[in-house]
């Protein structure tokens, strides 16, 4: 049983933000998600659409020394969301390069309980000292909003059925920690 | 003990608010069962057979009377009037509604207990060495890393949906009680020549399907690193333990694949990044939690001989009286750090009449009283599912056994054939195969007579329901594990497995047998021992010296005599 990208709903037309040290809001979702198989070809017509895209990282690290991405990231239309089998750590020297260009990267959920994306975003923030947004994509549940908060997730496109309403209040249903995270450190070393 | 403060307390008091949140949607539609499940597991609650399941952690074993009050009461109110205790150092509640787990919770949260963690694919509830303290050959307390620990596990975010789940043992003594070596992670606790605390960390150890030891991949890790080396080890299990097949998802896999060395070495070099970060414990974290490990307050006492104690209370037992003390004394008190004191074990093993590890709530209650009259009102749950006391002062020691003997925990069978460890098996557990708990009672009623029991010596002897191996049948002596044929319940007996330092996994025997078949297959492989053994040869010890052959011949010849037995019984009804 998948739920990712559930076919009879229309997705959120809103990307749940909470920047660290900011509040909760929701605000219109600018980027769209670019599944890309191998037989797909190139990114969908940016001119003409209304969104900038997400493509996949492993389509970026084929194609982004073409001329016509580099153009379109440039004017910083162009990010990168990781899938959960790309070993980001492998493609350290793409991504440091990457960091200049993408305005957003994302980790994907195939399904809610595959916790890999949380050591991405982890990384992300650790490793490659990533401070722009990194959004949740995929199958994003309220009750993953805190733990994806709190390991470098700044925002979550969440999946269509999800109550956003009910998503914006889960921040601070548990507002002491016991281990650092990306938000800051443990509450005793707060004191 | 530990003490929460408001940090701790914050913590567990809106983790029941948010679970309470939870449990309305999941009642009121809006969360499916699929995605409450890995919830409500992180919270303790099972969904079995008849009812859910709901698995309150005992942090390393270490319990105190008023919260044992606690257990009674939730076993009165929301259960059938007992608790079952594991060998991880959790009780069990099995008649439990959803619409008053977080009722129960928030019980549970006002005498500092929880049942965070205590399921699910993340980090499980930390055991270590129920007598840690007070156990003569403990060379460090390992409490306050198991304390330090278990806060920093507690809702670990990036480690919330690992592959599978997660479990740590830690253990100080120079005999390993924790079963180190079948954890995810084993950590080994000792001192450099300059009394430095050190780890060694043993990983891809496990019972399941493929049970396996763990190896050491860390020797000599100053304590203060524990949280960044073991953030790095989790997160290389995270990024690349396998989720495509459950059986294949635990960390042993994924060491058994890359090897030991090269387990280590991914580890170490995602450690490299992090290992001078703040994530480290300081001394101040130290000191803040090991202030509550300190000793009690003992009286100087002077220590007495086993004869000395005999005498002592002689004057006050009646002869039969004077061998079942003695005999306790012999098999259920343990050596203490401190002369004059003693730890007592309560055991949860009456023959035939209560499955392994349950105590009902009268018998709780008088074990809190217990507690608190002797022996500083703290408690300790063991692997082997039995409670003890850990400080009690060796002239009281018959006064407890009085007391103790009133509530049916005095049988002296600690460590004997009939201290059987269970799981909850098919009469409750969906995961179970087979019945665990009817095996248990046919074996204690086959093997009532202590003389026998005490001259066959210590044998341990493990019963899983199912290959999930709650029942740790892979280090039993002799091991016995549920397994379904064609929707019948059969049993394979596996021999050699052994817990604590010469720890090592169980052979199958061969084909399994039918239930009614075990007490009968059990005689041939006590039988089997005791002609073969040498002078005080323990049972492990002959089975290592001769190999599996002389006992399963024993057990399948007893097998068949017992099938031929019926079929001539049968026979000579119809005739």
């Amino acid at each position: 049983m998948s739920h990712t990208e559930p076919t009879s709903a229309i997705p959120h037309s809103q990307v749940l933000h909470f920047p660290k040290g900011g509040k909760p809001t929701l605000a219109p979702n600018e980027w769209q998600v670019f599944h890309w198989d191998q037989d797909e070809g190139g990114i969908p017509d940016l001119e003409h659409g209304a969104h900038k895209v997400l493509a996949p990282f492993h389509w970026w690290v084929k194609h982004h020394q073409e001329r016509d991405v580099m153009s379109l990231a440039h004017a910083g239309k162009i990010g990168v969301w990781f899938a959960t089998d790309d070993d980001i750590l492998k493609h350290a020297d793409i991504i440091q390069a990457g960091k200049a260009l993408w305005p957003v990267v994302a980790a994907h959920f195939p399904i809610f309980r595959d916790g890999r994306s949380f050591s991405t975003a982890a990384l992300l923030r650790d490793r490659f000292a990533w401070d722009g947004e990194i959004r949740a994509i995929g199958d994003v549940l309220i009750d993953q909003l805190l733990q994806g908060a709190r390991v470098g997730f700044d925002s979550f496109h969440l999946r269509s059925d999800q109550n956003l309403e009910i998503a914006l209040t889960q921040f601070d249903v548990i507002t002491v920690t016991t281990q650092n995270s990306w938000r800051g450190k443990r509450t005793l070393l707060k004191a | 003990m530990y003490k929460y403060d408001h940090i701790d307390q914050t913590l567990v008091d809106q983790r029941v608010t948010q679970f309470k949140d939870q449990v309305e949607r999941r009642l009121n539609g809006t969360l499916p069962e699929e995605e409450f499940r890995p919830l409500r597991l992180q919270n303790g609650l099972y969904h079995q057979r008849h009812a859910y399941m709901l698995r309150v952690a005992i942090p390393y074993g270490l319990f105190s009377a008023k919260q044992l009050r606690t257990l009674a009461m939730i076993a009165d109110r929301y259960d059938r009037g007992y608790g079952h205790f594991t060998t991880r150092q959790n009780i069990q509640f099995n008649w439990i509604d959803l619409e008053d787990a977080p009722a129960i919770l928030a019980d549970l949260a006002k005498v500092e207990m929880h049942a965070i963690q205590t399921s699910g694919n993340c980090i499980r509830n930390i055991t270590s060495d129920a007598f840690a303290g007070v156990a003569g050959d403990e060379y460090i307390d390992p409490r306050p890393i198991c304390e330090l620990l278990r806060q920093w596990s507690t809702l670990h975010p990036e480690f919330a949906h690992l592959p599978r789940k997660f479990k740590f043992a830690i253990n100080g003594a120079q005999e390993d009680r924790t079963v180190l070596l079948c954890h995810d992670v084993g950590i080994e606790l000792k001192k450099d020549a300059a009394g430095n605390l050190l780890a060694d960390l043993y990983a891809g150890g496990g019972m399941g399907r493929t049970p396996i030891l763990g190896s050491l991949i860390k020797q000599d890790l100053p304590w203060q690193y524990l949280p960044s080396y073991l953030t790095a080890l989790l997160r290389v299990y995270n990024r690349f333990g396998r989720r495509d097949n459950l059986y294949k998802a635990r960390i042993k896999i994924l060491v058994k694949a890359l090897g030991p060395a090269e387990f280590a070495r991914q580890v170490e070099g995602e450690w490299a990044h992090i290992a001078d970060g703040d994530d480290n414990f300081t001394q101040a974290e130290w000191d803040r939690v090991a202030q509550h490990f300190t000793k009690p307050a003992y009286q100087a006492l002077t220590a007495l001989t086993h004869d000395e104690l005999l005498a002592h209370c002689a004057p006050q037992l009646n002869a039969q009286e004077q061998l079942a003390f003695s005999r306790w004394l012999e098999r259920n008190v343990r050596k203490h750090q401190v002369p004059g004191y003693a730890s007592v074990i309560l055991s949860l093993k009456p023959h035939g009449t209560a499955a392994p590890g349950d105590a009902t709530s009268a018998q709780m209650l008088a074990i809190a009283d217990l507690a608190d009259q002797y022996s500083f009102g703290e408690l300790r749950v063991t692997h082997e599912q039995n409670l003890v006391l850990a400080d009690v002062e060796q002239t009281q020691l018959l006064a407890l056994w009085r007391a103790a003997k009133a509530q049916n925990l005095v049988l002296p069978n600690i460590g004997l054939l009939t201290d059987i460890i269970a799981c909850p098996g098919g009469d409750f557990c969906s995961l179970a195969n087979a019945k665990s708990l009817p095996i248990a009672k046919a074996i204690q009623e086959r093997f009532d007579d202590l003389d026998y029991l005490n001259d066959l010596g210590e044998i341990t002897l493990n019963i899983s329901g199912c290959i999930n191996s709650c029942g740790h049948h892979h280090v039993g002596n002799i091991g016995v594990l549920g397994v379904d044929k064609d929707g019948e319940e059969w049993y394979q007996i596996t021999l050699g497995g052994e817990q604590g330092n010469d720890a090592a996994i169980g052979k199958v025997i061969g084909p399994s047998f039918y239930a009614d078949e075990i007490p009968e297959v059990m005689t041939g492989i006590i039988n089997t021992y005791v002609s073969q053994r040498h002078e005080d040869e323990s049972f492990i010890a002959t089975y290592r010296r001769l190999g599996v052959a002389p006992f399963k011949e024993a057990a399948y010849a007893n097998a068949k005599k017992k099938t031929s037995l019926e079929k001539a019984t049968i026979e000579g009804r119809a005739s």
